[in-house]
């Protein structure tokens, strides 16, 4: 598809003299046809894969469908019916909004500051910039027995301060709120610099004679990151906020390795299990594929939501 | 002002967040050094000597180059497709008109809300059906273009490129592709830099569709290292010995095009 | 059947896209002729020299092992392409923990009575084989190794609490559940900060297991609330943690790793590969601390341990479970302990003079070997296990425990515990 694409450009290279006539005609196609040749690639992508799962698991959640069944009995709508009645995932969907915010709100608020650092004309400006990414690249095994040994209700080292200075040590695996905060900073210490990066590429792209500009005008450097930075940062917030929101909803790794036995559970009485988690324990362990799609299905759609009202939000907020 | 060095707090404040994202990797090379028993009370943050006997045993113990040379095979064109396609896609959304823009594009966006847990079941069925099960290519292909990439370089694009830019191109006489190819993609470099390194770390730590699509004797890197924690109890100094060694090639590949991307970075800015 | 719609989707899909031609899945002959048998194990089997023998022995056919690291992906990898309908290995290997999902979906795999060639009879421990037995009688797979449970402790703790420490001494305080908890209260007694067993999902299990009825009955209803013995052992379990036996620490977490290291509980009850877990966990410097005796509540038990089954996928069934009879039988899986210590299931192997003479220092040189091999004709009958038996340990029991241990009543989590084998049951 991308092959054919260079040669309409070197077609119009080698005309030396286009007539007026056939030049319109051809440009009227271009201007037609190309655009949808330019977004070809996705649609073309999804259509052979990507849309294949989601329809499969559509027709998996119509059916009391175990892993490796010889023949599934269709049951219509009674997996979402029991879904809506299930206790625990009304307490996943709370633990994944309650982790969700916990770690979001933090998150963006760092990621600007640091992509505002990260703007100044520092030495070394690879190094910093590397330096933040870091996390993104750091080994999963790593960091659960890092994140293990912080928050261990008996030995961890977060306890141990805690204990040092006075404060009663926090059960971070019983407590719902304790375990809560504990993955929402692992959250946290994972995406924040990734997010960065994101809003200082955008921070780059800001011209720099409308700084200029409002220097001459006198603005100090806090007034001219509110009134001018963070304006032209609106799509990227937007973007940020709207990714990390389907990804906050999708939570799914850092509850898992923080789980100390490996499991899927989400605790000892689900008090961290996320959606997503209770998913793949449904599918994965209860091997009960028809409901663990109807899960999937669910959380779909409530991500769609939660997202659109925050994008709608955002660009409310951000002018 | 502009060109002002920042002040040390700058500096302190930063150096301060790196050090704390740069703790686990040189955490994982102390263990490494040493052996378990640093995982349990003998605390400390003085690096052992046996790094290298450790590294040694994780060559003996899987294909390590084998699966080093797929990675990168697997990484490099994931990321170099992703990167085109979605800055392709990205500039139409961004700034070409036609008919059902606003649709499809929202339509791109929902698919990044699909959970993508459950899918391995249909999408081994998918890639089983296709020949792929098994190959490099079932790695590949289903992440030729990404939905996020699309979605960034068009947020990126709304702003970066001018809109009277793109229409002096065309009263130029350019065609879209190369008005995409001279002024859309030089705007996107710094949104491409940093999509392309995302894509190149996203793809080079996957594991567990890898695990489940690749066979053993043709592996990732994160796939082959899984091995190194067979045993009822885990080495962690060889485990960690194994992470150490395969972050290796990454950071190196980050100094060498640092400049290249802070390049392409700065020109993007200048021209914006 | 149902992949028939699944191929038309995909091809439709495609043809639409033009890349590859739809077509039924490779051929498992290689080049030069030879049948390609590939085995997807996890862990450590010690099979590797095995299959050098074997191609050496049969030059028709050439063996690909699929090795994973750790159980939980080599069985997610297992029920994925079982549920996709295509992928497994010719011979897949099953861990004793996930025995009951596979056990209900035994229709994916072959009857190896019916395909596998002939096999003396009673090579495996009766227990072994009736657990991979369906109830009509099909065999499943061909036991490998087991994990015959005996009993771990600390001497040192026990000679400060006033125990007997000896091997032989030690018995009369493992001989039943009872002797064992009332032992606990009098040791918690005299050694405070010192708990008597690691983690009270660990102590229930083993007793659990030793019941010939547990969360179903032979017609797979589920007995959870009617069954005496389960809230027996759950009154007697919970009722320890009560009174502070329990170190808390949730097995294989970091904190668990750690409490062996600080010597923060004395017993632990210890299939044949744990000697391996204490001693990497507890570190050299707690060397001579640790002895493990031939002895354990109410008989024994067993934790672990694999068996090799042959999928229906499978292209090349019957040769598939040759090699998987061969690896199996006492010989081989003799073999494989010297390799890898994995304990045999055969009861030819438990009489071999490399396993009786097998001794670990650690444990101050105690003949390990033989000790287990006692510990294992010492299990009676396998418990029969209902479709969603290993769930309902993993998801419902031993959380609803572990609840218990963070300070959540008993009886509460009692009732917690029977709604969530019900739903789990459902």
């Amino acid at each position: 598809m991308t092959a054919v694409l260079p040669e309409v450009g070197r077609g119009r290279e080698q005309e030396p003299l286009p007539q007026p006539a056939r030049r319109y005609r051809l440009s009227k196609l271009d201007n037609k046809v190309s655009p949808y040749l330019f977004v070809a690639p996705f649609f073309v992508l999804f259509g052979a894969i990507g849309l294949f799962p989601l329809l499969y698991t559509a027709y998996v959640s119509l059916f009391d469908w175990e892993v490796g069944a010889d023949d599934p009995a269709f049951i219509g709508l009674d997996n979402y019916r029991t879904l809506f009645q299930d206790a625990q995932f009304w307490k996943a969907l709370f633990n994944t909004f309650s982790i969700f915010v916990l770690s979001s709100a933090p998150q963006i608020v760092v990621a600007v500051a640091i992509a505002a650092l990260l703007n100044e004309n520092l030495r070394a400006r690879t190094g910093w910039r590397m330096g933040v990414l870091l996390p993104y690249v750091a080994s999963l095994v790593a960091l659960t027995i890092i994140f293990g040994n912080l928050f261990g209700p008996q030995y961890g080292l977060v306890n141990t301060v805690l204990s040092a200075v006075g404060i009663s040590p926090v059960d971070w695996q019983a407590s719902t709120f304790g375990s809560h905060v504990a993955i929402a900073s692992m959250v946290n210490w994972r995406w924040t610099g990734y997010n960065a990066l994101i809003v200082l590429a955008a921070m780059q792209a800001i011209p720099r004679e409308v700084h200029e500009a409002a220097l001459v005008d006198g603005a100090g450097s806090l007034r001219r990151f509110f009134s001018i930075t963070l304006p032209m940062l609106k799509p990227t917030l937007i973007f940020v906020i709207v990714t990390s929101t389907i990804g906050g909803l999708q939570i799914f790794t850092e509850p898992k390795l923080y789980e100390p036995s490996g499991g899927s559970g989400g605790g000892a009485e689900h008090q961290y299990q996320t959606v997503v988690l209770y998913l793949y324990q449904t599918a994965f362990q209860g091997l009960d594929l028809g409901y663990a799609s109807s899960i999937a299905w669910v959380l779909f759609l409530i991500v769609i939501a939660v997202a659109g009202l925050n994008f709608l939000i955002t660009r409310r907020a951000v002018r | 002002m502009i060109n002002r060095r920042p002040s040390f707090l700058v500096y302190g404040l930063l150096g301060a967040f790196v050090l704390g994202s740069a703790f686990p990797f040189y955490w994982s090379y102390l263990v490494a050094s040493r052996d378990n028993s640093v995982l349990t009370g003998d605390f400390t943050l003085v690096p052992g000597g046996n790094f290298w006997a450790n590294a040694t045993r994780v060559f003996d113990t899987i294909p390590f180059w084998k699966a080093l040379g797929n990675s990168f095979i697997v990484s490099g064109t994931v990321t170099v497709s992703v990167v085109l396609l979605s800055a392709l896609a990205g500039f139409a959304f961004a700034k070409l008109r036609f008919r059902g823009r606003g649709v499809l594009f929202l339509f791109v966006v929902t698919t990044l809300a699909v959970p993508t847990q459950l899918g391995i079941i249909p999408l081994y069925m998918a890639m089983a059906e296709f020949g792929w099960a098994g190959e490099l290519e079932a790695v590949i292909v289903p992440n030729l273009v990404t939905a996020f990439g699309v979605f960034w370089m068009r947020q990126y694009l709304v702003d970066a490129v001018p809109d009277e830019l793109v229409e002096a191109a065309r009263m130029d006489g350019c065609s879209l592709w190369r008005t995409f190819w001279h002024v859309g993609m030089p705007a996107a470099r710094p949104a491409a830099a940093m999509l392309g390194v995302f894509t190149f770390m996203q793809s080079w730590n996957d594991f567990l569709w890898p695990l489940v699509v690749l066979n053993a004797d043709n592996p990732t890197l994160q796939v082959a290292l899984e091995k190194l924690q067979s045993g009822y109890y885990v080495d962690y100094s060889l485990v960690l010995a194994g992470t150490t060694l395969a972050t290796v090639p990454v950071l190196i590949i980050f100094l060498v095009l640092g400049r290249q991307i802070v390049a392409g970075v700065m020109q993007g800015a200048v021209k914006g | 059947m149902r992949q028939r719609w699944v191929s038309v989707l995909i091809c439709a899909a495609v043809s639409a896209a033009a890349t590859t031609a739809c077509g039924s899945g490779g051929a498992s002959q290689t080049p030069d002729g030879k049948t390609e048998l590939t085995i997807a194990t996890f862990n450590e089997f010690g099979y590797e020299d095995l299959f050098k023998e074997y191609e050496a022995a049969h030059p028709d056919v050439k063996i690909t092992q699929r090795k994973t690291g750790q159980g939980q992906p080599h069985h997610q990898n297992l029920f994925t392409k079982l549920g996709a309908g295509s992928g497994l290995a010719d011979i897949e290997a099953i861990e004793e923990g996930y025995l009951s999902q596979v056990m209900a979906k035994a229709g994916q795999f072959n009857d190896l009575k019916e395909i596998g060639p002939k096999i003396e009879d009673g090579r495996w421990l009766q227990w072994k084989t009736d657990a991979v037995t369906t109830k009509d009688g099909k065999l499943i797979g061909y036991g490998t190794d087991i994990g015959p449970l005996a009993m771990c402790y600390r001497k040192d703790l026990f000679q400060q609490a006033g125990l007997p420490s000896d091997p032989e001494g030690v018995k009369a305080l493992f001989s039943t559940w009872d002797s064992y908890f009332a032992a606990g209260d009098q040791f918690i007694a005299k050694v405070p900060g010192v708990a008597w067993f690691d983690s009270a999902a660990q102590v229930f299990n083993a007793m659990h297991n030793q019941h010939k009825v547990g969360y179903y009955d032979r017609d797979d209803k589920l007995v959870v609330e009617t069954n005496s013995d389960i809230k027996a052992d759950w009154t007697a379990v919970t009722g320890a943690v009560t009174k502070g036996q329990s170190a808390r620490l949730a097995a294989f977490s970091n904190e668990w790793n750690t409490g062996f290291k600080l010597g923060k509980f004395a017993t632990k009850t210890c299939p044949s590969w744990m000697l391996g877990v204490v001693e990497s966990q507890a570190g050299p410097e707690n060397k001579g601390k640790w002895a493990v005796t031939d002895a354990f509540p109410n008989g024994g038990g067993n934790w672990g341990g694999s068996y090799l089954s042959v999928p229906k996928q499978s292209k090349n069934a019957k040769k598939a479970a040759e090699l998987a009879a061969w690896l199996t039988a006492p010989d081989q899986q003799i073999k494989a302990f010297k390799a890898k210590g994995t304990f045999p299931s055969q009861v030819k192997a438990l009489d071999a003079p490399a396993l009786l003479e097998q001794t670990n220092a650690y444990f101050g040189d105690v003949k390990a070997g033989a000790l287990f091999a006692v510990q294992a004709k010492k299990v009676t009958a396998a418990q029969y296990k209902g479709p969603k038996d290993g769930e309902i340990q993993e998801t419902v029991f031993s959380p609803a425990l572990q609840s218990v241990e963070q300070g959540k009543n008993a009886d509460e989590a009692w009732r917690t515990a029977v709604q969530g084998a019900e739903k789990a049951a459902k």
